[in-house]
């Protein structure tokens, strides 16, 4: 029997929000878990901004630092919670469910993404409250309907790429972990995270071309720092851009889920564990 | 006979830990994967030294981060690295019980462990150094190094490097799942506290003693001033070459006998709680 348009909806609004409640719960059942990883990933930006400190460079770039190690959280999130996630799975021999499942794959990853997003917002908060309380970061008058737009977009680009990271999963094993792994301090590097981008010249331009994350943070800089920070594009060029790689990722995750899910039950990889 | 067993035994575990780290690619992906984390790092560094160029009004700092932010890949790969082992023979291969009980014993085994991770290390550090040198223009002039001082000084922060690294094997048998995100998050905090990229001096005045009794801070300034000629440290370079050096040592010595009695107790921790066969992630 078919479904409706109507029952594929809910159901996949239901998958997603069961998945997301896993991810939330997950992420608080350990306090002492919940404390590193709230406290922990936040020191790395602490480094960063007092090495300009012990530079002598002017304030603006440990405000810059800062908004680049808040977003750090969440790449961090999409890497590990959303991209090696079907590893996990695999290795708990609980990736087939998903695949037994009546509901949709982009269903599941989309909870996970939600989960992971809300699971986020307290490292980040973390790193706003560093910001605010130690490090003293002067901000620009902003508007906040702005940063909302910029800083969703940003996340629904970076959740998408998630997403097709995750469908490496279905096939690969070790190899996709250990590229999860190596794709951590280049990401950093070429998404300007701890620097202007436009430091980086013509090569910048380019890493933004590829990674939604360089866009994102440039975007989140002008809207937060004002004119002390020179974007590569003008603001609304880049939420433009973010757009259309949240909507660009969405359909390649959703084709590269389907491909290598066919090419995995094939060549009898899915349930494959310790390849 | 016991000698020769034990490197018999040292042996075996570098070789296996050999192909645990290396074998899931081919030599050229592996050898990307190797470089593609510290040269990221190096980059960046040089990234945001570029950036301030014109308005830092202590840019001659930035060899000293730059030297001490390679020999930091010792304690990413050697320290963290010794208790990713824990981790995934307890996780994910599930074979840590085994090679407790086994004639080789733990200690062993993770020393030999230790060994590929070391050589792993050097490789990061070695290349930053060389990127540094020829890339990014961050040189020293070497008639002002110390070559003795700065032997010794290798030397004790290796066995510190150890030290530590046997000390995070301790914890992540305690800890479960969250045994992950405590030891990528002690990479960080040795970042942070041991003034990696910064001097010390500038930690918030609560923070510095811990800051001082990390054998790793003291290594990084040795490194500074015996390679390069000036530390970073306002306070430490009111030492003299001697003093500065008796301390590292020092630190270095109690670290290590400190941690060694950490480990054992940690790992009589471990076996009352019952964690050297609880899986809680795969």
């Amino acid at each position: 029997m078919s479904r409706t348009l109507a029952g594929e909806a809910m159901l996949f609004v239901r998958a997603a929000r069961a998945r997301a409640y896993v991810r939330i719960v997950g992420s608080f059942r350990e306090p002492n878990g919940l404390l590193a990883d709230a406290v922990f990933p936040n020191l790395g930006m602490c480094a960063f901004v007092m090495m300009y400190r012990a530079l002598g460079a002017p304030a603006y770039y440990e405000a810059l630092a800062v908004i680049g190690g808040i977003l750090t959280t969440y790449w961090v999130n999409v890497l590990w919670g959303m991209g090696a996630q079907f590893y996990w799975e695999k290795q708990a021999g609980q990736l087939q469910l998903y695949f037994a499942a009546p509901c949709s794959r982009m269903a599941i990853l989309a909870g996970m993404a939600a989960g992971g997003l809300l699971a986020s917002m307290l490292r980040s908060l973390v790193g706003v409250a560093l910001a605010v309380f130690v490090f003293r970061v002067q901000l620009e008058p902003f508007s906040p309907w702005h940063l909302a737009a910029v800083f969703f977009a940003t996340m629904a680009a970076l959740y998408t790429l998630g997403m097709i990271m995750a469908s490496l999963f279905l096939l690969y094993g070790r190899e996709a972990w250990h590229t999860c792994n190596a794709f951590m301090e280049p990401a950093f590097f070429l998404s300007g995270l701890y620097f202007p981008i436009r430091t980086l010249g013509a090569f910048g331009a380019v890493a933004a071309a590829l990674l939604p994350l360089t866009l994102g943070v440039d975007a989140l800089r002008q809207v937060l720092l004002g004119v002390r920070s020179p974007g590569l594009m003008p603001v609304r060029w880049e939420f433009a851009a973010l757009c259309g790689f949240a909507v660009l990722y969405f359909f390649v995750a959703r084709w590269s889920l389907r491909h290598l899910e066919n090419l995995s039950k094939r060549e009898g990889r899915l349930t494959q564990r310790w390849q | 006979m016991a000698v020769s067993e034990t490197f018999t035994r040292l042996r075996t575990s570098a070789w296996l830990g050999w192909q645990v780290e290396s074998n899931w690619a081919d030599p050229v992906v592996f050898f990307i994967y190797l470089i593609a984390r510290p040269l990221a790092v190096s980059l960046t560094l040089a990234a945001m030294y570029a950036a301030t160029r014109d308005s830092a009004t202590h840019g001659a700092a930035f060899a000293g981060f730059y030297v001490a932010n390679a020999f930091h890949a010792y304690v990413n790969t050697v320290v963290v690295g010794m208790g990713w082992v824990i981790f995934e023979e307890r996780e994910e291969s599930e074979m840590l019980k085994y090679v407790y009980v086994s004639p080789m014993g733990l200690v062993t085994y993770i020393g030999g462990r230790s060994f590929v991770r070391f050589v792993l290390g050097s490789i990061s550090a070695a290349l930053m150094l060389l990127v540094g040198w020829f890339l990014l223009g961050v040189r020293w002039d070497f008639a002002l190094t110390r070559p003795l001082p700065l032997a010794l000084t290798i030397v004790a922060g290796f066995a510190a490097t150890l030290a530590a690294g046997y000390v995070l094997c301790g914890v992540a048998m305690v800890l479960t799942r969250s045994a992950m995100t405590v030891l990528e998050g002690c990479m960080l905090g040795l970042y942070l506290l041991c003034g990696v990229i910064f001097p010390v001096d500038l930690m918030p005045v609560w923070l510095r003693p811990v800051s001082y009794v990390l054998p790793f801070t003291w290594w990084y300034e040795c490194l500074r001033r015996f390679l390069l000629g000036h530390g970073s440290s306002a306070w430490m370079s009111t030492l003299t070459d001697a003093q500065l050096l008796g301390a590292t040592l020092a630190v270095c010595a109690a670290f290590s006998l400190v941690a060694a009695l950490a480990y054992r107790e940690l790992d009589r921790l471990a076996r009352r709680l019952g964690r050297l066969d609880q899986t809680t992630m795969f």
